[in-house]
């Protein structure tokens, strides 16, 4: 399914994905300035098989997709996917496609609505993720709004010339930052 | 690659999956042993479904099934995902599954070893990674033995008995198996050493 809209700090929102979002995002996944940790930089996808993805994630019942958007104009997206509803447990990801928007904070913000929204609305029990340790970038977003490192995958994958390890994380409702909860959640006469 | 070739271990043998497997298949998916050990492969279901299942393992790309057997009688399944394309050419094991009424009898040792020679001796794969529940001492035994080590632990992963249990990540290099097993797990003798 697709997640609702989430308005954060600084122009950051979450929103529902748009057909021309998808289009953006097959655009994204080839180019080297933000696949150095996201590969392997060729994919089935096209510019015309994006009508079918879309229905494809707006119909799954083991994920929830957005669009990160700063500034009103759509930069990345975010996710949790493969839900196992049995074990409450789901993998989160994001991928900011506007490398030209690196270092202001548009993934720490967008992590923190996600998780958000996961920890009040699907009722989960814990999420999951795996990050280059050398995208130290993203695992300290994820940091900000609970999550904690569990273990060191060596060796992943190679690029340019050397290996990079994976930093395997988890968070749980009770290890985000209680003082962060994001509107409506964190809203006076909002129903708890 | 999909439904695997016969690999011989000491006291099994892993072959290539049969029709004739499925309704033990759909017994050990059902049995509660196996559920609390791991997550099965697929959820018990009529035996056209489980046809249906085979077909499609058939065609899978990247993932083989292999199922297990001892004196000629069919005691588990195995499926590893095999290949990796950023990564170095690895294995991971999705299911090891050997009916409950043989636990306790040395098979999924004998069962690992041979899949593993395969994996290393045979594919020259350069390592190999698993998720264990951390409560299932029998596997965590055998996949210490075999050279495995932990990278990771998942903290109240899978929900059981009305509780969580945590998962433990495992992986074996290359190097560890050769270390270990190189000597005296070959399937053929290297053709300089074999007698003539």
């Amino acid at each position: 399914m697709f997640g609702p809209r989430i308005v954060g700090d600084n122009g950051i929102e979450l929103r529902p994905p748009t057909l021309e979002d998808y289009k953006l995002f097959t655009d994204w996944q080839m180019r080297p300035e933000v696949t150095r940790f996201w590969g392997p930089r060729f994919t089935t996808d096209t510019v015309a098989t994006a009508e079918e993805r879309l229905k494809r994630h707006l119909e799954s019942n083991d994920s929830v997709s957005w669009s990160i958007a700063y500034g009103g104009e759509t930069v990345g997206f975010t996710g949790i996917f493969d839900i196992s509803w049995t074990d409450r447990d789901g993998e989160t990801g994001i991928f900011i496609g506007r490398h030209d928007l690196y270092g202001k904070g548009i993934a720490s913000e967008a992590v923190r609505l996600r998780m958000a929204f996961i920890w009040n609305e699907l009722g989960l029990h814990r999420t999951h993720n795996w990050i280059a340790l050398a995208n130290e970038g993203s695992w300290r977003a994820n940091q900000k709004s609970g999550y904690s490192q569990i273990g060191t995958y060596p060796r992943s994958w190679f690029r340019s010339g050397e290996w990079f390890d994976e930093w395997l994380g988890e968070a749980f409702p009770n290890t985000f930052p209680a003082g962060k909860l994001p509107s409506p959640w964190r809203d006076e006469g909002h129903p708890k | 690659m999909a439904l695997g070739g016969i690999v011989i271990g000491k006291r099994t043998t892993l072959r290539t999956p049969t029709e004739d497997d499925l309704p033990s298949y759909s017994r050990w998916m059902a049995d509660m042993r196996v559920r609390r050990a791991a997550g099965v492969w697929h959820q018990p279901a009529m035996p056209a479904t489980w046809k249906e299942r085979l077909k499609e393992q058939a065609k899978e790309q990247r993932a083989v099934l292999w199922s297990i057997e001892t004196e000629g009688r069919l005691i588990g399944l195995v499926r590893a995902r095999l290949g990796s394309l950023e990564g170095p050419p690895a294995a991971h094991l999705q299911h090891f599954i050997v009916d409950p009424d043989q636990w306790r009898k040395g098979y999924g040792l004998d069962a690992a070893l041979a899949l593993h020679r395969y994996f290393f001796d045979y594919l020259d794969l350069k390592r190999s990674g698993f998720e264990l529940r951390a409560d299932n001492v029998a596997a965590l035994r055998i996949a210490e033995r075999l050279g495995y080590t932990e990278f990771g632990r998942g903290h109240q992963v899978h929900y059981r008995d009305g509780a969580y249990v945590d998962e433990v990540w495992l992986v074996m290099q290359r190097e560890a198996w050769d270390e270990r097993w190189a000597e005296k797990e070959r399937e053929y003798l290297p053709l300089g050493k074999a007698p003539r």
